[in-house]
């Protein structure tokens, strides 16, 4: 393959001087963004591609964010401040690429091919598919909405989903597509406690009146600050927690939903009608990631992310010379988890280039 | 023909004799003990059947057509069917040709049990006559046939893909020695009639041996050898055959009879079972077609399997496969003789004590009713709300009035218990929806689940009431005009449900359904023979990650037709195809129909 | 023991150190899957027959690892094994052996 590109390279014209860009950022998401940021100021010459229309990814259309409530749109804002210096290429994907001496030719859906020493895959996660559940009635009834969805109309305001009925009792269910073998994902997702409990007193806030439930398996609030969250959503806010998943959801006849879990602290089974039911779908791998991951031969690991060189002192390095991860694309992690990542994966790309 | 041999009589029959006498008391003491072991009612039923005109015909003409044409076997595959029915037809062609020749020539010879198979030995030709070379003809001709059928047998050995079958049975060591006796039977018989051909005279295959022998043999020593070694060869095959797959031989001309008088699996070992795994063949047709044949590790798993470790009574195995299937019931419907994997596995479910008995007499559920058609979700439908709130849209659309039995959660219908054997729990179950339904007051009984439909229609006493499944209800309402679509472009393929097509022959409604809403597509492996999805009930020890290669390969047989989405009719089906299926959307019948609703209803 | 003139009631404590676990191990021998259970309460949820009954595939696994045998049997006896559970239990444990499991295990123990 490779020699086949460098002949066409050839006939096309005399050969140029190869201009190494440097560095290819996979994924204009907040890793994405941050880790071309620190390479800027390292010196390096940053392309950053992103398979969608906007920069961001998933935080772009977010509202809030635990556990300070910060505008999600500021640190997008801030971020794409500080990669001023580079190349952001929007609505683009990789074609295909070919190692070429000790960097890497990559054609661009654009039509260009360009010339980088290392790349970085930044690219982030999937939410789940709610509708997988077949039993919580996501796409069947009206009542059910997402976390994502949540969070949309929390910036717009117009789902008529909430906007179109009475919000007197609201329903959370953690672990949507978490740590759930039947749905193909064994792994925590390890944001959905928190965003829940900040989701539900963002709900709190809204409809003062409405009772707020959280169902969990486990609660897992291992951040900082996010017990604080945790008991402010108690005291505060009187947000229910009860310990029990959701597995069954039906329609009431006047318009409400009908859950049922079971209250495993007292057990026994219990029932509830609710006007909304908030389904905390989790963190799992992009799945277009897989022609991406043979087309760069790094491996998948058993979740179904990237597999890193090692889980502990080498998160950010694949087995592959040249190419690093940063962010959600190895795994659940935190918005500044993501970034540290970044910064990490950023300092072990410079590394790798003084080396060469 | 003239008698050649004084007496007519040669030790070298008594091998063959040894084998004939032993077989055929075997079978006698065989078949009168099945018949003792059915129950009382059952053999009354079965006698009274041997007497009655009608099924006397019914039986001579199925034992015909499947025992020695094997019309099932050709269905299947051409090749597969010439094999074995050359074998059986050849070999009863040449048995009953054999007693023609005894009775034509030698009349006062027919008592003798050897004389018919060994004539050409016992025989000389005094002269040529028409009738002599008919039949001279006619005995070398099916010998022909039954060698051509022996050589294909031993290709299929080696090259079972040209038989249809990718996979055959492993055989024990009293089956190969069965097999090779058998093999070897009929070119002793050709080579011994060789032999003779000059002395007893013969056609176009024994004459031009003979001849061909004599350009290089001129004593006649060896042709008693070869007669010895027929008849041995026939012996051991006939000493061997009670305890080799061969006994399907004989069980099976028991077993139709019996089935065709509706006699059934009543218990685990006795009787009707006992008859069922002796009339296995040991073919491995079941091999291929089980779901589970996907995974390496479940290969000895399948219905052939059980019925060799049922012929051993080895408990542990029994019970390891008897628990492991998913109880689709493919092999049933591929299997030649019609071996009831299923129902053999639940009885012998059934025969398992547990310490602790189910108890529901604090179950105590109640019902709204109040229309005449009464909907029941069952246990699956509410863990499937799409199928629920479609078909509720579907009938309201066709302005059917209809009360949902269970709204908030029924009791079980029955067939899981019956499934795992439990049978007398079910029926405590079966006898409490009975009287909700009853008392209900409706006349149709609406279900949207196969496996409930199944135990509705075949184990519950409703008087009165039309029990019927979602698909086949709303192809009526379509056809009646009451549901109005357009036929679109989409294109479907329907996966028949196990309990659905299998266990209760609805194959077509649905696809009417289909073909009305768009295109239909047919999976390579369809109706009767469609892929268990894996998600069945019936198995009770298949664990979820086991059970994922089964998912896998039946969708694949769905998806490889790249329609734009897979259509069931099951909600188990659906969740279970669900979980797996990432590019194609996988829809109960009744989505379709609500979506095709809605497009007409926004077009008008 | 100094005689109160009154008897003290059995301690509610479940002594972790004499539990009788026997039914419990033999229980994984039979069905792994069980040692899986994370205690969601989603089979207990989803059962058709806990309004009546109280089954829970959960308090049954929690019963038998702290030896309460004749809780758990009560439970039992309410399953209609209709595998709700199987289907929602997000670890994938194969809930219906388990109970059939369970059921045939007491006799081995001389119950």
């Amino acid at each position: 393959m490779a020699k086949k590109l460098r002949k066409k390279y050839i006939s096309s014209g005399p050969m140029p001087v190869p201009k190494w860009e440097n560095v290819l950022v996979v994924g204009a998401g907040i890793a994405g963004l941050e880790a071309a940021s620190q390479l800027l100021s390292l010196g390096y010459k940053v392309t950053l591609i992103d398979k969608a229309s906007y920069a961001g990814g998933h935080v772009a259309s977010w509202h809030k964010l635990f556990p300070d409530r910060t505008d999600a749109s500021s640190v997008i804002t801030g971020l794409l401040s500080s990669i001023a210096g580079a190349t952001l290429l929007l609505s683009t994907e990789i074609l295909s690429v070919h190692r070429l001496g000790e960097g890497f030719a990559v054609v661009l859906s654009g039509g260009e091919t360009l010339y980088f020493k290392a790349i970085l895959l930044a690219t982030g996660f999937s939410l789940f598919p709610a509708e997988k559940k077949e039993e919580y009635g996501y796409g069947v009834y009206n009542q059910v909405i997402t976390n994502s969805d949540l969070e949309q109309w929390f910036n717009e305001g117009n789902d008529p989903r909430i906007n179109d009925r009475k919000i007197s009792s609201v329903g959370f269910v953690h672990c949507v597509g978490s740590r759930d073998i039947k749905a193909g994902n064994p792994q925590c997702s390890k944001v959905c406690c928190i965003t829940a409990v900040k989701q539900a007193i963002e709900i709190k806030q809204h409809f003062p009146d409405a009772e707020v439930w959280c169902f969990y398996m486990d609660l897992r609030l291992f951040g900082k600050k996010y017990e604080d969250f945790y008991i402010s959503a108690q005291k505060d806010y009187g947000i229910h927690f009860i310990r029990g998943r959701v597995s069954e959801v039906s329609e009431a006849i006047d318009g409400e939903v009908i859950v049922k879990a079971e209250d495993t602290l007292n057990g026994r089974p219990v029932k509830i009608k609710l006007s909304l039911l908030v389904l905390m779908a989790g963190i799992i791998s992009r799945n277009d990631i897989q022609p991406l991951a043979e087309d760069l031969s790094v491996m998948m690991d058993s979740d179904g992310f990237l597999l890193s060189r090692d889980n502990i002192t080498g998160i950010t390095r694949s087995q592959r010379p040249g190419i690093f991860y940063a962010g959600t694309c190895t795994g659940p992690k935190t918005i500044p988890e993501s970034l540290a990542e970044a910064r990490s994966a950023a300092i072990d790309i410079h590394n790798y280039l003084r080396g060469l | 023909m003239t008698e050649r041999i004084p007496g007519a009589f040669h030790p070298f029959v008594i091998p063959f004799l040894a084998g004939m006498l032993f077989v055929l008391g075997y079978c006698l003491v065989g078949m009168v003990r099945v018949t003792l072991e059915l129950p009382r009612e059952d053999r009354r039923r079965f006698l009274l059947s041997l007497i009655t005109p009608r099924t006397l015909w019914k039986n001579i003409k199925d034992i015909f057509l499947n025992c020695l044409i094997h019309v099932n076997l050709w269905k299947r595959n051409k090749n597969l069917g010439f094999m074995h029915s050359s074998i059986a037809f050849g070999w009863f062609m040449i048995i009953l040709l054999g007693h023609i020749e005894v009775a034509l020539f030698l009349p006062h010879r027919i008592r003798f049990f050897y004389y018919p198979i060994f004539f050409n030995f016992f025989v000389a030709e005094a002269d040529a006559t028409i009738k002599g070379s008919v039949m001279m003809f006619l005995m070398d001709f099916f010998l022909l046939i039954i060698l051509i059928g022996i050589a294909m047998a031993m290709v299929k050995r080696i090259r079972s893909r040209w038989f249809g079958m990718r996979r055959t049975t492993r055989l024990s060591l009293l089956d190969s020695i069965g097999l090779y006796s058998l093999w070897a039977i009929f070119p002793l018989r050709l080579l011994a009639e060789s032999f003779t051909a000059h002395i007893s005279g013969g056609s176009f295959l024994t004459i031009p041996m003979n001849w061909l022998f004599h350009q290089f043999l001129t004593t006649e020593y060896h042709i008693l050898p070869t007669w010895w070694a027929y008849s041995i060869a026939l012996g051991v095959f006939m000493c061997v055959l009670p305890f080799t797959r061969y006994m399907h031989i004989p069980a099976e001309m028991l077993l139709i009879p019996m089935r065709n008088a509706g006699i059934r699996v009543r218990h685990p070992r006795k009787g009707f079972a006992k008859l069922e795994y002796y009339s296995c063949p040991g073919c491995g047709v079941c091999i291929d077609a089980c779901p589970m044949s996907v995974k390496k590790e479940n290969l000895k798993d399948c219905t052939v399997y059980l019925n060799r470790q049922l012929r051993r009574g080895n408990e542990r195995r029994i019970a390891e496969i008897s628990d492991k299937c998913l109880l689709c019931g493919k092999c049933t419907a591929v299997c030649q003789v019609g071996v009831e994997g299923p129902e053999l596995r639940v009885a012998q479910r059934e025969r398992r004590r547990y310490a602790i008995d189910p108890d529901y007499s604090t179950v105590r559920p109640e019902v709204k009713g109040g229309s005449k058609v009464l909907y029941f979700a069952g246990c699956m439908t509410h863990l499937t709300p799409s199928v629920k709130s479609a078909l509720s849209s579907v009938l309201e659309t066709a302005g059917v009035e209809f009360s949902t039995m269970d709204p908030d959660g029924g009791i079980c219908c029955g067939r899981p218990l019956m499934m795992a054997g439990r049978k007398e729990a079910a029926d405590a179950l079966i006898e409490k929806n009975r009287e909700l339904i009853l008392g209900s007051g409706c006349d149709t009984l609406l279900l949207s689940c196969p496996i409930c439909y199944r135990v509705f229609r075949d184990s519950y006493d409703l008087p009165g009431i039309r029990v019927v499944h979602h698909s086949v209800y709303m192809d009526e309402l379509l056809r009646e005009g009451r549901l109005k679509i357009n036929r679109g472009y989409e294109c479907y393929v329907y996966h028949d449900p196990c309990e659905l097509g299998r266990g209760c022959g609805i194959y077509d409604q649905p696809r009417h359904l289909l073909a009305s809403a768009g295109e239909l597509v047919e999976a390579k492996k369809n109706r009767a023979e469609s892929i268990c999805c894996g998600g069945s009930l019936g198995s009770l020890s298949l664990s979820f990650e086991k059970r994922r290669d089964i998912t896998l390969a039946s969708l694949r047989n769905l998806t490889d037709t790249e329609a734009d989405a897979v259509v069931t009719a099951c909600p188990l089906c659906k969740s279970t195809y669900g979980r797996y299926s990432d590019d194609t959307p996988v829809m109960d019948i009744a989505e379709v129909m609500q979506h095709k609703i809605l497009l007409y209803e926004n077009h008008e | 023991m100094i005689p109160f003139g009154f008897s003290l009631s059995p301690s509610s404590v479940t002594d972790l150190d004499k539990v009788d676990t026997r039914r419990y191990r033999e229980l994984l021998r039979l069905e792994p899957g069980a040692a899986t259970c994370i205690g969601c309460g989603s089979c207990s949820a989803t059962c058709t027959s806990s309004a009546w009954t109280g089954m829970s595939v959960r308090k049954v696994i929690l019963g038998l690892q702290r030896g309460r045998d004749v809780e758990v049997d009560a439970m039992l006896r309410g399953c209609m094994l209709c595998g709700k559970c199987t289907m929602v239990c997000p670890r994938g444990i194969n809930t219906r052996n388990l109970i059939l499991a369970a059921m045939r295990i007491s006799k081995e123990d001389g119950k």
